[in-house]
C-alpha cells in the first residue's frame, strides 16, 4: 500500500512500534514501580501520589469482588473527571470488568437504553446523577448502585421498593479486606470498554474495545509527540474520560508517563471559571481540548491569554475543525501550535494527528499515525479507492481499531468491513499525504466534540404536545464546529413559542445537543417517500 | 448603568452569536443560564472574555463568577463598581 504519509512523521516517530502483550492497567502498575510518589491527580486541593492511587483502585477492586463483580462484568461509568472515576476505572480494569463509558448528560430513555444494552450489572456514579439513574433501574438489569456522595442528596432521595439501595463509594472502599493486587488474569484480547456513541435510528451504539486496542493507540500517540523526561508534569484534564479522547489523551497518557493529572470536573457551568486560575496554577505541560475551548480560551485578551497560556508544550484539538484564526492566535501567544488530532470512539481514540510540533496545513486532519492504514474509498460502494485530492468515504485499519458494535452484528459488518472500518466521513488526501474533512456521509452533526444525530433531537421534539414534525440540521459554528438548528411544524391550531420548545428541550436532553435555534414552519420538506429534505431544512438555518 | 447595559446586551448577542435574541427585548434581569439566555459553559468563558477585553474587568474565579454572572443587571452592577474603584 501506498504510505505517502510517511514522508511527513517527524525524526522521532517511528514508522511501525512494537506492543507489549499487556492489558491496560500495565500502564499503571509499571508506573507505581517507577514513580511511587510522583503526584497522580489533584482534584480540589486534594492530592494523590500513584502509590495511594494503586492502593484505593484495589482497594475498590476488592470491594467490586465482595459485591460478586466477575470478569467480564459491565460497570456503567457516569462520573464527571474525578478521582472516583480513576479509581472505578483501573479496579475494572484489574477484575477483567468492562466499562460501560456513559455520557453523564444522557437521561431517562436514552440512559435506559445504555444499560440494558450493555447488560451493566452495576452503576459507579455521583449522587448528583442517581435520580436519574433510580428514575430507569427497574428498566435494566443493573443490580448495584454505587454512589460517590457529593452533596449529600442521596439521603433525601426517595427509593422505590425492589430497586438496590445505593453503596456508598467510601464505604466500599473502607470495607475492602485488602490492598493487594487482586489475583485475575486479563487478557489483551479481553474487552476493556465500551464506548457508547450516538446511533443514526436514535438508538446509542457501543464500541467494543479490547485492552489491546486501547492500549495500542495510547502508545501510538505517545509516540508521536514523542516527549520523555518531563518527569511529574501536569496534564490539564477538562476533556471528559467519557470521552475517548479524554480517555486517551488525559488519563491514559497521564498514567503512562507518570504525569500529574489536574481534573477540571465540569460538574456546573462555574467550574469553567477555575480554569484560568487552574492553568496559572498547575503550568500544565500536556493540555488536550476541544475547539470551542480552545476558542473561548483564545478570545482573551492577549496578555491574559500569554500568561495563561505561554508554558503549554502539547497543545492538542480534536473533535472539531479548530478554525484558522484559533490556530493563528495560539501560535502569536506561544510561539507554538496547536495540534489537531482526528479520531473516533470505534478507533479508541485518534487515528490521524498532525506532525507534532512542527504543525501541519489548516484545515487538515493531519496523517495517520504508525501502523494505521487509511484510504479514500468511493462513497457508494466502498470498495473502489479514489485517486489523491478525490473525495470520498475515509477508511481505516490499525491496531486501535474496535472488534465490533456491541451486541450489534448487522452494523459492525456494515462498518466494519475486511478489516477497514468505514467511518462515514467524507475526506480527500492530497499528494504529501495529508488527510481534509470534506463532509459527512449521513447526517451526523459534531458539536464541541460530540456526535449527534438528528433522529435524537427530532425524537425529542416529537414528544413535544403541540409538535406536528420536526427535523434538526448541524450548521457550522464558530466556536462549536456545528451547532444544532431545529424545524418544527406545529399541530393544528397551536401557537408557536420557540422559548417554549427550547425549555423543553433543555428538560429532555444533554446540554450539548440543544439547537441553537427553532424554526416554526408550516410542514416540514419532506420527498414523496416521506423522507426528510435537509438539504432545504438547511439552507433555511444557514439564512438565520 | 442604563447605557452599560444597552451596551453589554448587543455586545453579549453579537459576540456569542445569539440569533434568535432581539438585544432591545431583552430584560435587564435576563439570567444568563438555565430558562434565560440559556448559555453553557464555554459561552460563559467567552463572556469572561469579553468583559476583559472589552471593560478591564477580570473575572476569573468560581466565587465571583457566582456573585457576577447570575443576570445582565449584576453583571452591569459589578463592571461599574469596578470602573469607580479603578
Amino acid at each position: 500500500m501506498n504510505k505517502p504519509w510517511l514522508t511527513q512523521y517527524e525524526k522521532h516517530v517511528p514508522h511501525t512500534l512494537s506492543y507489549p502483550e499487556v492489558p491496560v492497567h500495565r500502564f499503571l502498575l509499571d508506573t507505581v514501580d517507577r514513580h511511587p510518589d510522583h503526584q497522580a491527580m489533584t482534584f480540589n486541593e486534594i492530592h494523590f501520589t500513584y502509590k495511594a492511587l494503586n492502593e484505593r483502585v484495589n482497594r475498590f477492586a476488592h470491594g467490586l469482588l465482595k459485591m460478586g463483580v466477575e470478569k467480564g462484568d459491565r460497570i456503567a461509568f457516569l462520573l464527571v473527571n474525578s478521582p472516583t472515576y480513576v479509581f472505578a476505572f483501573f479496579a475494572a480494569m484489574k477484575l477483567g470488568a468492562i466499562v460501560v463509558n456513559l455520557n453523564v448528560g444522557i437521561q431517562g430513555e436514552e440512559l435506559a437504553r445504555c444499560l440494558r444494552d450493555s447488560g451493566a450489572k452495576a452503576v459507579v456514579t455521583l449522587d448528583l446523577f442517581a435520580q436519574g439513574v433510580y428514575g430507569v433501574i427497574k428498566e435494566t438489569g443493573v443490580k448495584a448502585v454505587i454512589l460517590h456522595s457529593v452533596f449529600g442528596l442521596e439521603k433525601r432521595m426517595p427509593l422505590e421498593q425492589g430497586v438496590p439501595h445505593p453503596l456508598l463509594f467510601q464505604d466500599l472502599l473502607a470495607s475492602a479486606d485488602s490492598s493487594e493486587e487482586p489475583a485475575v488474569p486479563v487478557s489483551p484480547g479481553d474487552v476493556a470498554v465500551l464506548q457508547y456513541t450516538s446511533g443514526s435510528t436514535g438508538a446509542p451504539k457501543a464500541a467494543t474495545l479490547t485492552h489491546k486496542n486501547v492500549v495500542s493507540s495510547v502508545l501510538q500517540s505517545d509516540s508521536w509527540v514523542g516527549i520523555s523526561g518531563a518527569g511529574n508534569a501536569a496534564v490539564l484534564c477538562v476533556i471528559p474520560f467519557f470521552h475517548v479522547f479524554g480517555l486517551s489523551a488525559c488519563l491514559l497518557i497521564s498514567v503512562l508517563k507518570g504525569y500529574r493529572m489536574v481534573l477540571v470536573p465540569r460538574m456546573d457551568l462555574m467550574d469553567i471559571l477555575s480554569l484560568m486560575e487552574t492553568l496559572k496554577t498547575y503550568k500544565p505541560l500536556s493540555f488536550p481540548a476541544v475547539p470551542s475551548l480552545w476558542a473561548a480560551i483564545l478570545s482573551l485578551p492577549p496578555e491574559v491569554a500569554r500568561e495563561h497560556l505561554s508554558f503549554i508544550r502539547v497543545a492538542t484539538s480534536g473533535g472539531a475543525p479548530l478554525p484558522p484564526w484559533a490556530h493563528a492566535r495560539f501560535e502569536e501567544f506561544t510561539g507554538r501550535k496547536i495540534v489537531e488530532v482526528y479520531g473516533l470512539s470505534e478507533a479508541s481514540s485518534a487515528t490521524h494527528f498532525i506532525p507534532f510540533p512542527r504543525g501541519g496545513p489548516i484545515g487538515s486532519i493531519g496523517v495517520p499515525l504508525p501502523d494505521t492504514e487509511a484510504k479514500i474509498v468511493d462513497r457508494e460502494t466502498g470498495k473502489e479507492e479514489c485517486g489523491p485530492g478525490q473525495i470520498g468515504e475515509l477508511v481505516v485499519k490499525g491496531p486501535q481499531i474496535m472488534q465490533g458494535y456491541w451486541n450489534n452484528e448487522s452494523l459492525t459488518s456494515a462498518t466494519l468491513r475486511n478489516g477497514w472500518l468505514h467511518t462515514g466521513d467524507l475526506a480527500r488526501m492530497d499528494p504529501d499525504g495529508f488527510f481534509y474533512l470534506a463532509d459527512r456521509k449521513d447526517d451526523l452533526i459534531i458539536s464541541s466534540g460530540f456526535n449527534i444525530y438528528p433522529g435524537e433531537i427530532e425524537e425529542v421534539l416529537m414528544k413535544h404536545p403541540k409538535v406536528k414534525d420536526a427535523a434538526a440540521v448541524g450548521v457550522p459554528d464558530r466556536i462549536k464546529g456545528q451547532a444544532v438548528v431545529a424545524m418544527v411544524a406545529l399541530k393544528q391550531g397551536e401557537a408557536g413559542d420557540k422559548q417554549e420548545l427550547l425549555r423543553y428541550c433543555k428538560d429532555h436532553m444533554p446540554e450539548y445537543r440543544l439547537p441553537k435555534a427553532i424554526l416554526i414552519r408550516g410542514e416540514i420538506p419532506r420527498d414523496p417517500a416521506g423522507k426528510i429534505l435537509r438539504r432545504i431544512v438547511r439552507q433555511e438555518a444557514l439564512g438565520l | 448603568m442604563k447605557e452599560l447595559l444597552t451596551e453589554l446586551k448587543n455586545k453579549i448577542v453579537e459576540e456569542l452569536q445569539l440569533k434568535e435574541v432581539n438585544p432591545d427585548q431583552l430584560a435587564d434581569d435576563t439570567p444568563f443560564f438555565d430558562r434565560g439566555l440559556g448559555l453553557d459553559s464555554v459561552d460563559l468563558l467567552m463572556l469572561v472574555a469579553l468583559v476583559d477585553r472589552d471593560y478591564g474587568v477580570q473575572i476569573f474565579s468560581r466565587e465571583l463568577g457566582e456573585k457576577v454572572f447570575i443576570t445582565l443587571s449584576t453583571l452591569a452592577a459589578y463592571i461599574e463598581k469596578m470602573k469607580k474603584t479603578k
